[in-house]
């Protein structure tokens, strides 16, 4: 007996002893292929069995994965087993064959079989299957309860072992994350100090190389309808006109096909195309190949591409809106020095003509304008007077203007007639400007005495005489067609008119009389001119145009549309 | 300029790259060169040593990828070696090392080479 006892005392130390190594080993180890491994070998020596078998639960599809199986006979392993197993049956700790005999034939194995549930608190891992025994007998208790024991060791083992591998996954995207919202911060701040777009198309390039892993990658942008390459890696041929269109036209998120008709997209094996907008605008694509781990690009993969896409894009519109402010600036420049040349153009300060009283005004409604005025001494004393109206406002008009002033300044000299003069200038000015600009053109000349004044209109609004007493003005109309229309066929008439004292004339640009009223339905129109002036008849030059310039802009509330440019010649 | 810096020397016929301070998009550019020219002259067994680089974000890496296909096509490598921790933390992040051969010292990928 005693012997008997003895030998049972040496049984339970050895278990206990096995127990302790073994919840060590695996309780320390964070492998679970470890802990199945030993589990499976220390339980298989235990009972000496020859068939062992750990089953792994994939609660997602219902099935038993073999993860670990020795001997011959059963299911190989990584094969997977379809089977009914119940919730109490996933709850039971000790599955005997005789009571579960169903479930033993779905797994393929014999009923002498024992599997023991591999399970914690929560849930259900898998089981240990162990073949019968070689030498037939049936599992002691004993060895049940020892056996049970390990597997509740090593299923709190697997579990840990798996929440640690989750957590280490887990810290690994967030890592992961962090990186990529660094990058993002870097680059925010890198941009910032970049002004050349192609270096911001080469950094934005090897960034997305670097954390794509990628080696094919294109960016094309769309900068005022034409579209082109900006950067580009690893690809065979840059993509042609037509398909950088398609490129523009695809969804913002294209996952391509393998089966793309497009072949910039198939031969380089681009997977993603992505668009990119400014003001809802698409006017980015960027494109990415192939991952150099074969993994596929997630969702998070899309939004970092296309925040770091919109970031490149913003930074090269940035540069964009900056050059076209600078080139703004320069045009400025140029323009306000060319209102200072176009100031130059007209007499200042104006002459003085004996016996006459002289008042002059030229207001543009842009910087430069295309009216013009102009008092020019004559060789034989005399003086000449011109007023004109190029078509058009602005640098255009400005610069015809200009051409006609330098014409008047060359002729003044020459002693030629205003009629064949002006012929002259009609045909140099039908050369040399597009037919649809003209000039209506109005010169007169005093004569060196003062008494007489010698005109030509050429198309331009008749300045008026207003001699005393008559309630109406005399309109100088005589001439020819406005100059620049078409080549002189007729000659330009002169025509003159002797001065009398108290004689006054208006010369004036449609600017005056087409003046618009607020609400833009009428014009200010020669009766208002020939009012104002009349109430003013009396006054000095300079006082009668003042009352008309006051009363224009009462009229147009301020508010001019036309270059303005007046002429107020008094006799005394 | 930031603080980033490239020398190379040459043990026996491979080329080795000393790349020392911060790599990032601003420097990126010069490794870019650097290793633009190797290729250009056929040198392409080439070990970058990063025992002086501080610091490397996406566009240094972006370089390394832009390039290493062309290189071992040619039949070369592009190894790394000597990284610190926080470096090689990054390289690690992005999937680097499945795809370049990394090693702790500069002599084992002279090795690597000589095989």
């Amino acid at each position: 007996m005693s012997n008997l006892s003895n030998i049972d005392d040496r049984h339970s130390r050895f278990e206990l002893r096995t127990l302790l190594e073994t919840s060590r080993l695996l309780i320390e180890s964070q492998d679970p292929d470890f802990v199945l491994n030993n589990l499976l070998l220390i339980t298989m020596g235990k009972l000496l069995v020859s068939k062992g078998m750990i089953l792994i639960y994939k609660p997602g599809e219902d099935t038993y994965l073999v993860s670990r199986s020795k001997g011959r006979g059963w299911h190989k392993e990584e094969s997977e087993i379809n089977a009914n197993v119940s919730i109490g049956q996933q709850e039971t700790g000790v599955l005997i064959g005789e009571k579960h005999s169903e479930l033993f034939e779905e797994l393929g194995i014999e009923k002498e079989s024992v599997l023991f549930n591999l399970k914690t608190s929560n849930y259900h891992i898998g089981f240990l299957c162990l073949g019968p025994k070689g030498n037939k007998q049936a599992v002691t208790e004993r060895e049940l309860e020892f056996i049970e024991s390990l597997t509740i060791i090593s299923s709190v083992a697997i579990a840990n072992s798996r929440m640690f591998a989750e957590m280490r996954l887990i810290n690994r995207r967030l890592d992961r994350k962090v990186h990529d919202l660094n990058t993002l911060l870097q680059l925010s701040k890198d941009f910032n100090l970049m002004v050349d777009r192609d270096e911001i198309a080469r950094v934005f390039k090897f960034a997305m190389l670097g954390q794509m892993l990628i080696r094919t990658f294109f960016f094309a942008l769309d900068v005022n309808g034409k579209k082109s390459i900006v950067s580009i890696s690893g690809v065979k041929e840059v993509p042609s006109e037509e398909e950088l269109d398609y490129l523009f036209e695809l969804e913002d998120i294209t996952h391509t096909s393998k089966e793309s008709t497009c072949e910039f997209l198939s031969e380089n094996n681009i997977q993603l195309v992505i668009g990119l907008r400014f003001q809802n605008e698409k006017i980015g694509v960027v494109g990415v190949g192939a991952r150099a781990n074969k993994q596929e690009y997630t969702e998070s993969d899309v939004n970092f591409l296309q925040s770091l896409g919109n970031l490149a894009l913003l930074t090269i519109q940035k540069t964009l809106l900056l050059e076209e402010r600078l080139e703004k600036q320069r045009l400025d420049e140029e323009l306000n020095l060319a209102t200072t040349i176009q100031r130059g153009l007209l007499p200042d300060p104006l002459p003085s003509i004996e016996g006459f009283d002289l008042a002059a005004i030229n207001v543009s409604s842009r910087q430069v304008g295309g009216d013009y005025f102009d008092f020019i001494q004559t060789p034989d004393g005399g003086h000449l007077l011109a007023i004109a109206d190029v078509t058009g406002k602005g640098v255009p008009a400005s610069l015809l203007m200009a051409n006609l002033q330098s014409m008047l300044h060359a002729l003044a000299p020459i002693d030629v007639s205003l009629g064949e003069a002006s012929g002259s200038i009609n045909n140099i000015i039908h050369d040399n400007t597009p037919a649809d600009k003209f000039i209506t053109f109005f010169w007169g000349k005093i004569s060196e005495d003062g008494s007489r004044f010698k005109y030509v209109n050429a198309g331009h609004n008749p300045p008026m005489l207003f001699r005393d007493g008559a309630e109406k003005p005399i309109l100088l109309e005589q001439g020819g067609v406005i100059l620049g229309a078409m080549p002189t066929l007729m000659p330009y008439e002169a025509n003159e008119i002797e001065f009398k004292k108290g004689d006054l004339i208006v010369f004036f640009t449609d600017g005056v009389t087409e003046a618009m009223n607020p609400q833009q339905t009428e014009e200010y129109e020669e009766e208002r001119l020939i009012e104002c002036v009349l109430k003013n008849r009396d006054k000095s030059s300079q006082e009668i145009m003042d009352a008309v310039i006051v009363d224009i802009n009462k009229f147009a509330d301020n508010i001019q549309y036309d270059d303005i440019t007046m002429i107020v010649l008094r006799v005394n | 300029m930031k603080n980033f810096s490239i020398s190379i020397r040459q043990v026996d016929a491979v080329r080795v790259l000393d790349i020392s301070g911060e790599l990032d998009a601003h420097t990126a550019s010069q490794l870019e060169n650097s290793l633009k020219s190797l290729i250009d002259q056929d040198q392409i067994l080439i070990i970058v040593n990063c025992r002086g680089l501080d610091y490397i974000a996406s566009a240094g890496l972006g370089v390394f990828m832009a390039y290493i296909e062309d290189v071992r096509g040619m039949g070369g490598d592009i190894k790394l070696t000597n990284m610190n921790e926080r470096v090689y933390n990054v390289f690690d992040l992005l999937g680097f090392p499945t795809l370049y051969d990394i090693h702790d010292d500069e002599s084992e990928a002279l090795t690597g080479f000589k095989k």
